[in-house]
């Protein structure tokens, strides 16, 4: 699945480290979701969207087209 | 005039983090203790004094070194406390699973006659039912409590990477095991050996799970 958070992170001049502290997983955690090896739970996705004050829709997409 | 070092607004500052050369020294010198406990037993011994009992050495060193270890990291107090409660419960598991082992393996190697190799020592060696009943405990007790600790503390990446670990594992073992087991009854092998599928299960289980936390 795709998503910005690499972008959203850069935007927000956050380091991965940073990024996960304030998501309070591992900045591996991190790292796996920005390259696209590892789908976040729902908890976790609705933190992210939380943080970045978007809808999850927004930071992820998973390329379907209604 | 006020001096420019007075003018400048001091920084607060991150506490810092613990290094790794006061602890290594206290592990060293826990584990100098424990052989010198051991000589000391040896020599008494072997001139027909009253010895320390066989858990006596490692217990003492053991106990010394955790409060060494204790005061050492009650000086970073406030770097741990400035950790989230994630990565405290984390970093206590796995301090909790450092120390365990740590006192098994000098245990181990303490109770064990001189002479024998790294080989005989870590695998082939008999061990005095002293060690063999305390290290039990200690595994079975201390690795229940680190992961419970543990367990609470990763999070899902973790948690996923340990899932598929543990599966991985788990067919590491029923693969080859009923197919060594037939082939035993047939003849054509020899009796299955029981370490031997452990040890592949838990390599499967690490290489998944190092490869699915780390890549």
């Amino acid at each position: 699945m795709n998503n910005k958070l690499k972008v959203l992170r850069a935007m927000r001049n956050w380091s991965q480290a940073e990024l996960a502290d304030r998501l309070d997983v591992s900045r591996q955690a991190v790292n796996a979701i920005e390259t696209g090896k590892y789908d976040p739970s729902l908890p976790l996705a609705f933190k992210l969207a939380r943080l970045f004050a978007m809808p999850i829709e927004e930071i992820f997409d998973d390329g379907f087209e209604g | 005039m006020a001096s420019k070092d007075r003018m400048m607004v001091t920084e607060p500052q991150e506490p810092r983090a613990p290094g790794f050369i006061w602890p290594a020294a206290i592990c060293f010198g826990a584990i100098f203790l424990a052989g010198i406990l051991a000589g000391y037993s040896k020599a008494a011994a072997e001139a027909g004094k009253a010895t320390l009992a066989p858990w006596a050495g490692p217990l003492i060193a053991a106990t010394l070194g955790i409060a060494g270890l204790f005061f050492y990291f009650r000086r970073h107090a406030d770097w741990f406390r400035a950790l989230s409660r994630r990565r405290r419960r984390y970093w206590t598991a796995l301090g909790l699973a450092a120390v365990i082992g740590g006192i098994v393996g000098v245990w181990a190697s303490f109770d064990q006659p001189a002479n024998r190799g790294a080989i005989e020592m870590a695998f082939t060696g008999s061990l005095s039912a002293n060690f063999a009943i305390g290290a039990s405990l200690f595994w079975v007790i201390g690795l229940l409590v680190s992961m419970i600790i543990y367990h609470r503390s990763i999070d899902d990446h973790e948690e996923r990477a340990w899932l598929w670990a543990g599966l991985a594992g788990w067919y590491a073992f029923i693969f080859p095991a009923p197919v060594w087991w037939v082939l035993h009854r047939a003849g054509l092998a020899p009796p299955a050996d029981a370490m031997l599928l452990f040890v592949l299960s838990m390599v499967a289980n690490c290489v998944v799970y190092l490869w699915l936390k780390f890549r």
